[in-house]
């Protein structure tokens, strides 16, 4: 059956419509406003589970001019995905209120929460390449929103920054990639269908052939895996995640643990029939294995719980993204299955985490101990969900893992690689290991001797238990039934990902296999080097702090920093609030890019032209040389103007004898407008010849330039023209009269036939006049909007407005002020 | 500037340039002219007005208000008014492209009807494009007199 169209749009819109209407909600129902929010997941769930088991595309028209539609295709993987996503909205929006009590900007942070489950479930359905790219970066834009939530908080801007930077940055490359990939779908599925992304996957063999002919394959797998590792933390740009820990918890549970990071995984596991084959094992297995070592690690050395967390998300993203990258039928059952697994245990997770920072006050790990005694509700859930992390049996999250230790040593059955056959399967355990570990002390906390000096333990509130309890509930399910998960979603999710899908089966193992004995040595490791977490904690630590360009953080602040001093230094040169300086910036600049324009086009070509003027147009010429000397010449500036102008009216002659009498009209006025207005700044000019010579010569230089660049123009444009009138001349010529109206061709081209430049050049006139205005007005006036009198330089601060008190280090309006206030002294 | 002759010329020649002005730019659709061309020649005539009679002429001697010897020229009336008119041309300009969209035409079409048995006249154009012209006009003189005034007082 195939869905329809008006419920999938609504459960996309939905959450959309809610956010605009967030005010009024949170007018209405203050604080509640979260339960308003359950209620709008909740019924985009129940319009998505409506569409339960269909499977078909359906578009909304868009662009049609570019093929470009609001296309959504409904399967397994993508239902999955959206529910997920909905379902864990609903219990995050009950546990929000709660948890955000008495805080400020939660309009805000409910509407950015709405949009963002609306992009979310717009990226899982969506199947046009153009609507993917949009909800995907619009999932980051969310994301930065919430993460800063803290607005007057720095270490919550500098998250939110670079959070922002890091996987818009990769959606970036996501969409480089993306154009490739339609540029050659446009040739397989047709060019009507070049941003499909279901018509592309329908055909997966003709689009990869096609990709290799093109060689294409490997830029478009780079880039779509440059746009889903950072979305999905994988090493080396994994750092965001820790760092996004700043958002609230709610945010932390929601975007980075459940959802917004899974967009990666799953756009992966999306496009993995396409382009499966051994580059891509090879790319994904490799970056998976080191991405889920490599943060569990990280994971072991975490000293907050939150951090703890969100290393092991990253660990966990890279285990998905590994399973995923084996090729064989394991890998995507890993993938999917291990999705919804993580959704289920690290949402409850971080929920618990919310609940102990909440009711303890702290997230220290060790400041935090024996808390089953104050919250035992709280620890029964954690129980069930941190067994199910560390991938004990018979928890959920233990046959995911099995999954993956089976792809792991069937990759070298699949492909000839080597040594790597046997790199893969050890990684995988080594890294998992480390998962026992960390997954152990989280649970430790609720256990043992109960520090001293933990205070008082509150009992949480009833709404902040349900949601993790709801979720730890469905952890047990799984875990007690785990044929019951794969038939209601994991099997449909698996025959979209996998290449050939089969009959999913999952459950304890009855006999002994590779995969039964790589999970008893981790499991058994990890055992037995839990008592020895402090060492390993302690040890994993010091290697940072000894080597600092090991972690990836340092470099992200080594470049970032970098790159802001060498743009404040740069900013002195371009932008040192001189008009001179920014006029040589901007005229050198359009001279470099139109010739460079004009000599990489080819169109300079050296061309013969001949001097064909009559006597009266080279007498007029000749005058207008003459002029244009002695304005060189001239000795001061009011002679200068008057023979400048002198130049000016010759053209307008010239435009008299060349028969444009609406230009020399337009000429004769302009001119004579501007040698008013240039008589009128003249005496504000001081009269000073004493320039450097370096600075004479940049300006000699630059003249000629700006000059040979509008002589050049001039010559190219006018030998590129036909002979005789263009097609548009003669169009315009003949059309003026009957379709304008008037016999002033150039009148009705102004006004009629391209009325839109005319409407751009008066915006430009009004532009100008603002500017000028604002510049003159507002030159007096400093940061603090003090109105110093008229030729005082504004002052920074509580000084005084004298001359001399100018700052070191002025701002940019003062700057300016001085820019236009230093001609007039 | 403010010489006698200066004056004595500018009275003859303003009002001369103002009709000059206004009627380039009606001509402008079938003759040299249009609303840019009658902007910039209004523009020159209130140049004129500046320099013979000098800045605050226009609001004590015309329009017979009192002008504080302090204030800055930027604040008077008589600006307010010119900024005003590029806001109001502008719009006028965007108003007269969307009236088109009423009668499912494109943005900024435009279209005109003779009028026959006009006194006088005999016959009259009346062309749409005459009041997205007038935009440009409003435009050109408020932009253009904003800046002259402006850099005038300096």
């Amino acid at each position: 059956m195939s869905p329809d169209l008006a419920i999938v749009v609504a459960a996309v819109a939905l959450p959309f419509i809610a956010a605009a209407l967030t005010p009024l909600f949170f007018r209405v129902l203050g604080e509640g406003t979260g339960f308003a929010g359950s209620l709008v997941a909740l019924s985009s769930f129940g319009l998505l589970a409506s569409q339960y088991g269909d499977e078909g595309t359906v578009a909304l028209e868009w662009i049609p001019s570019l093929d470009i539609a609001l296309r959504f295709h409904v399967d397994g993987w993508a239902l999955l995905f959206a529910l997920l996503a909905c379902g864990i909205g609903t219990l995050i929006f009950t546990y929000s209120p709660a948890y955000m009590h008495g805080e400020s900007g939660l309009v805000r942070f409910y509407a950015a929460l709405l949009a963002f489950m609306g992009s979310i479930v717009g990226v899982a359905l969506a199947a046009d390449l153009i609507a993917i790219f949009l909800f995907w970066e619009l999932t980051s834009l969310c994301s930065f929103v919430l993460i800063g939530h803290y607005t007057a908080d720095d270490s919550s801007q500098y998250a939110a920054r670079m959070a922002m930077l890091i996987t818009v940055g990769g959606g970036l490359f996501l969409l480089v990639g993306l154009l490739l990939l339609s540029i050659v779908a446009g040739d397989v599925v047709g060019p009507a269908s070049a941003f499909d992304l279901a018509a592309m996957l329908e055909q997966p063999d003709a689009m990869a052939a096609a990709l290799r002919d093109r060689g294409l394959f490997l830029p478009v797998l780079g880039l779509l895996a440059i746009g889903a590792g950072t979305k999905s933390a994988q090493v080396p740009l994994h750092f965001w995640l820790p760092n996004a820990m700043a958002a609230p918890t709610p945010v932390s549970a929601f975007l980075h643990s459940a959802t917004m990071v899974k967009v990666g995984v799953y756009f992966i596991g999306r496009v993995r029939p396409m382009l499966v084959g051994p580059e891509w094992l090879f790319l994904f297995a490799t970056l998976g294995l080191t991405t889920m070592t490599v943060c569990a690690i990280m994971a072991v050395a975490a000293t907050d719980i939150k951090e703890l967390l969100a290393y092991s998300t990253a660990s966990h993203l890279g285990l998905m993204v590994a399973g995923f990258g084996f090729t064989s039928v394991y890998g995507a059952e890993t993938g999917v299955f291990h999705l919804l697994n993580h959704a289920l245990f690290k949402a409850a997770l971080f929920l618990v985490a919310g609940i102990v920072a909440h009711e303890a006050g702290t997230r220290e790990i060790d400041e935090l101990g024996g808390l089953r005694h104050d919250l035992p509700v709280t620890a029964a859930i954690t129980a069930v969900v941190a067994l199910s992390m560390a991938g004990i049996p018979p928890f959920n999250g233990f046959y995911s893992k099995e999954l993956l230790f089976e792809a792991a040593v069937e990759a070298s059955h699949h492909h000839d690689i080597g040594l790597l056959g046997w790199l893969y399967p050890a990684v995988a355990v080594f890294g998992s290991i480390f998962t026992v570990l960390y997954s152990l002390k989280f649970l430790s906390l609720f256990f043992g001797e109960r520090p001293a000096d933990l205070g008082h333990v509150h009992r949480p509130p009833v709404t902040l238990l349900i949601p993790p309890a709801v979720l730890a509930l469905l952890a047990a399910v799984v875990s007690v039934d785990p044929e019951l998960a794969v038939e209601v979603i994991v099997q449909s999710g698996l025959e979209a990902t996998a290449v050939d899908p089969h009959e999913m089966h999952v459950g304890i193992p009855t006999s002994f296999s590779p995969a039964v004995g790589m999970s008893a040595v981790t499991i058994g490791v990890g055992l037995l080097a839990f008592p020895a977490y402090g060492r390993l904690h302690d040890g994993i630590r010091a290697i940072p702090r000894t080597v600092p360009p090991i972690g990836a953080n340092w470099w992200y602040d080594t470049i970032v920093d970098g790159l802001s001093d060498e743009g404040r230094e740069f900013a002195e040169y371009v932008h040192n609030g001189l008009l001179r300086t920014y006029a040589t910036w901007t005229l050198a600049a359009t001279c470099t890019l139109a010739l460079t324009g004009f000599v990489a086009a080819g169109a300079i070509a050296p061309t013969e032209f001949g001097l064909e003027v009559t006597l009266a147009i080279g007498l007029v010429l000749l005058v207008a040389v003459i002029g244009g000397l002695a304005v060189v010449t001239s000795d001061s500036h009011i002679a200068g103007v008057l023979t400048l102008s002198i130049l000016g009216f010759m053209v307008a002659i010239f435009y008299i004898l060349a028969s444009a009498p609406d230009l020399a009209l337009t000429q004769l006025v302009v001119e004579t407008l501007v040698l008013v207005i240039f008589l009128l700044v003249i005496e504000e000019i001081p009269e000073s010849d004493e320039i450097e010579v370096g600075r004479s010569v940049r300006d000699a230089v630059l003249s000629v330039g700006v000059g040979a660049t509008a002589f050049v123009t001039v010559l190219v444009t006018t030998s590129a023209r036909p002979d005789g009138p263009t097609d548009i001349a003669r169009y315009y010529a003949e059309q003026a009269v009957p379709e304008g109206g008037g016999t002033n061709i150039v009148n009705v081209t102004l006004v009629d036939f391209r009325g839109f430049d005319t409407l751009g050049e008066l915006a430009v006139v009004a532009l100008a006049s603002i500017s000028i205005l604002t510049l003159i007005v507002m030159r007096g006036r400093g940061d603090d909007g003090y109105p110093a009198a008229r030729g005082n330089d504004g002052s920074p601060g509580e000084e005084p407005p004298t001359d001399d008190s100018r700052s070191d280090e002025p701002t940019d309006t003062q700057r300016d002020s001085q820019a236009a206030g230093g001609e007039d002294e | 500037m403010t010489t006698v002759i200066m004056r004595t010329t500018a009275r003859a020649v303003v009002p001369i340039i103002l009709v000059v002005a206004i009627s380039l730019f009606f001509e402008g659709h079938n003759l040299p002219g249009g609303g840019f061309i009658g902007g910039v020649l209004t523009v020159t005539a209130f140049a004129i007005i500046y320099m013979a009679f000098g800045l605050d002429f226009l609001e004590r001697g015309v329009l017979g208000r009192d002008v504080d010897p302090g204030k800055e020229h930027s604040r008077d009336r008589v600006v307010v008014a010119y900024r005003r008119l590029f806001a109001y041309g502008f719009a006028i300009a965007v108003a007269s492209g969307l009236g088109p969209l009423l009668f499912g035409e494109p943005f900024l079409a435009q279209s005109f009807v003779m009028l026959e048995g006009v006194p006088i006249y005999d016959h009259l154009e009346v062309a749409s494009a005459l009041a997205f012209d007038f935009g440009v006009y409003c435009v050109v003189v408020g932009g253009l007199l904003t800046i002259l005034s402006v850099v005038g007082a300096e």
